[in-house]
C-alpha cells in the first residue's frame, strides 16, 4: 500500500525533517508512527496524503507515484483516505452532521447512501445526540471525533491518523482503537501517528520510531528504528 | 459570501467607483463625439456677396462655385431668407428685429464640400479661389475650430483609455487582494476539501463565481450612478444652456457600451479571482 524509498525532507528554513528514510507498508496493516516533537511524524503524514512534497526520495502509494515530476492529482489518491489531522480540520460554520456528510458529497454519493453511512458514522462515533450542533459547540474530545467519524465514513482504503486520540478520554480512546482494529482487520491499511507510548505498549503494532533531528541542540539526519 | 460580508461589499464598491469614473470619461467622449459629429454634417463654408450684387451677378457666381473642386452643394441665401432664419431663431423674441429691413442684410451663398475636402489645406485651396471671386467680400467657416475640438476629444478619449488601463489595473489587483482575503479565512474550509480529495476545480469554482459576480454587481452599481449622474446634469445644466446648445441632446451611453461595461466588469472580477486562487490554491494537487 504504501513504499517509501531514501525519502529526504528538508525545509526552506534548513531545518530536516528526516532524511534517507524508507518504509514500506503493506495493505491491511497497522503501523503506528511515533518519535518526539520535531521528528517529522506529521510531516511523514502530509507526504504521503500529497500535501507536501519531499526534498528528495520516492513515494508511492496504492500503486500510485505521488513523486512523480508535475504530478498534480494527489486529490486522487486523497479520495481512497481517511485523513485526521491533529487540528481536526473542520467546517466551523456547519453542524456535526454537515461535516461529515460533505464528505460523501464532495466524492458524489447518492443523498439516500449519505444519510445512511452519516447515520452509522454518528453512532459508531457516539455522536447521534449531537448531529445538530455546531462544532463550535463542542468539546475538544467531540471535535476529535467528529475528525475521526468524517475520516471513516468513506470506507477508506487507507486511515492516515495524526494524534487521533490525543485529547480522548481512556473509554473513548478504547474505542477507537477497537474500530482501528476492525477496521485493520476487514483490510483497512492504518497509519498511525502518535507519542503515546502507553498506547503503543496497550496495543502492539509495529511501530516506526522516528529521532529528533536535534536533539541537546546537535544537528543530525533523522534516524529510523523499526520493532514488530 | 457568508461571513465574507464587508471585504466583497468593499470589493464591489472599489470596483464600481473605479468603472463608474472610466464610464464617465466615456460618456463624456460619447457626448463629445456626437457633438463633432454634429458640426461636422452642419459644416459649409459662407460667403457674404456684397451688397449691391444683382441676380445676373449671383447666377454667375453660383455656377462659378460649382464648378470648384470638392464643392458639393451651393445654396443661395437671399437677404429675405436671412431675415426669416433670424426670426425663427429668435422665436418670441423676434420683435427685436422690428424695423430692420431685409436689405441690410448680405446675401450669402452657403457651400457644403465634399468630405474628402474638410481637412484644412484642402480647405483653404477652396477659400482661396473664392476669394478671387470679385462679388465676395467674405468668407467664414468653422474648420480651425473643428480641428481644435478634434483635439479635445481625441484627449479625452486618450485620457479615457489611458486611466481606464490604470483602473482596469486597479481592479484586478483589488479584486485579487479580497479575495485572497476571504480564501485565507477560508483556508480551513479549503484545506477540509483537499483533505478529503475534493477535485480542485470544486474548490476554485465558488471563487471563481464569487470574482465574477463582484465584477457584474460592481459595473451594475457603476452603471447605475452614473445614470444617476447623468439625470442629475441634465435637470441641472440644461436649462442654464438650452440656448447655447440649441437642440443639442446630451445622451446616455448606448446598449452596446453598457453591456460592454459589464461584461468587462464581469471578466476583470473574474480574472481577479483567478489570480488570487493561483496564488493561494496551490496545496500540492
Amino acid at each position: 500500500m504504501i513504499q517509501m524509498f531514501s525519502v529526504s525532507k528538508t525545509y526552506p528554513s534548513q531545518i530536516t525533517a528526516f532524511s534517507d528514510f524508507y518504509l514500506e507498508v503493506g495493505a491491511g496493516e497497522f503501523v503506528f508512527i511515533t518519535g518526539p516533537s520535531g521528528s517529522g511524524r506529521s510531516s511523514l503524514l502530509r507526504i504521503l496524503f500529497g500535501a507536501e512534497k519531499p526534498s528528495s526520495g520516492e513515494v508511492i502509494v496504492n500503486g500510485i507515484r505521488l513523486t512523480q515530476p508535475g504530478f498534480k492529482k494527489a486529490y486522487q489518491v486523497r479520495k481512497m483516505m481517511g485523513i485526521i489531522s491533529p487540528d481536526f480540520k473542520l467546517l466551523k460554520d456547519c453542524n456535526v452532521r454537515e461535516n461529515i456528510s460533505f464528505v460523501l458529497e464532495v466524492m458524489g454519493y447518492p443523498p439516500k447512501a449519505i444519510k445512511e453511512k452519516v447515520y452509522q458514522a454518528l453512532i459508531l462515533m457516539g455522536l447521534q445526540e449531537r448531529e445538530k450542533d455546531s462544532i463550535l459547540s463542542l468539546s475538544a474530545g467531540e471535535q476529535q471525533r467528529v475528525a475521526i467519524g468524517r475520516a471513516l465514513v468513506k470506507d477508506p482504503a487507507l486511515i492516515l491518523a495524526d494524534e487521533p486520540t490525543s485529547i480522548l478520554d481512556d473509554e473513548m480512546t478504547g474505542r477507537v482503537m477497537t474500530i482501528f482494529s476492525e477496521l485493520q482487520q476487514k483490510g483497512t491499511t492504518i497509519v498511525f501517528a502518535t507519542q503515546d507510548t502507553h498506547l503503543i505498549q496497550r496495543y502492539p503494532h509495529r511501530t516506526i520510531s522516528l529521532v529528533a533531528k536535534r536533539e541537546g541542540g546537535a544537528e543530525g539526519n533523522g534516524e529510523v528504528r523499526s520493532e514488530g | 459570501m457568508k461571513g465574507n460580508l464587508f471585504p466583497n461589499l468593499t470589493t464591489i464598491a472599489i470596483i464600481g467607483i473605479s468603472l463608474l469614473i472610466f464610464s464617465s470619461f466615456s460618456l463624456i467622449a460619447f457626448n463629445l463625439t456626437s457633438l463633432l459629429k454634429i458640426w461636422e454634417d452642419k459644416f459649409e463654408v459662407i460667403a457674404f456677396l456684397k451688397r449691391g450684387t444683382s441676380l445676373n451677378e449671383v447666377e454667375g457666381v453660383l455656377k462659378q462655385i460649382r464648378q470648384l473642386d470638392g464643392v458639393e452643394t451651393v445654396n443661395y441665401i437671399s437677404p429675405f431668407d436671412a431675415m426669416a432664419f433670424m426670426e425663427a431663431r429668435l422665436g418670441k423674441q423676434k420683435n427685436l428685429l422690428e424695423g430692420i429691413q431685409p436689405a441690410i442684410l448680405p446675401a450669402s451663398v452657403e457651400i457644403r464640400l465634399t468630405k474628402d475636402y474638410w481637412g484644412q489645406t484642402k480647405i483653404e485651396d477652396v477659400v482661396s479661389h473664392l476669394k478671387r471671386v470679385s462679388q465676395i467680400e467674405e468668407i467664414q467657416y468653422g474648420q480651425e475650430w473643428i480641428e481644435a475640438f478634434s483635439v479635445l476629444v481625441y484627449l479625452v478619449r486618450l485620457t479615457q483609455w489611458i486611466l481606464g488601463g490604470l483602473l482596469l489595473a486597479a481592479i484586478i489587483f483589488i479584486v485579487s487582494n479580497t479575495l485572497q482575503l476571504t480564501i485565507s479565512s477560508r483556508r480551513e474550509e479549503i484545506e477540509a476539501m483537499q483533505m478529503v480529495g475534493a477535485n480542485p476545480a470544486f474548490i476554485q469554482v465558488p471563487f471563481y463565481l464569487e470574482g465574477l459576480i463582484q465584477g457584474l454587481l460592481g459595473a451594475g452599481m457603476a452603471m447605475g450612478l452614473l445614470y444617476l449622474l447623468y439625470q442629475v446634469v441634465l435637470v441641472m445644466i440644461t436649462p442654464l444652456m438650452k440656448g447655447w446648445m440649441a437642440g443639442i441632446p446630451i445622451l446616455f451611453l448606448p446598449w452596446e457600451t453598457i453591456l460592454w461595461m459589464l461584461s468587462g466588469g464581469t471578466v476583470f472580477g473574474l480574472f481577479g479571482s483567478f489570480v488570487a486562487s493561483m496564488r493561494f490554491l496551490r496545496y500540492v494537487g
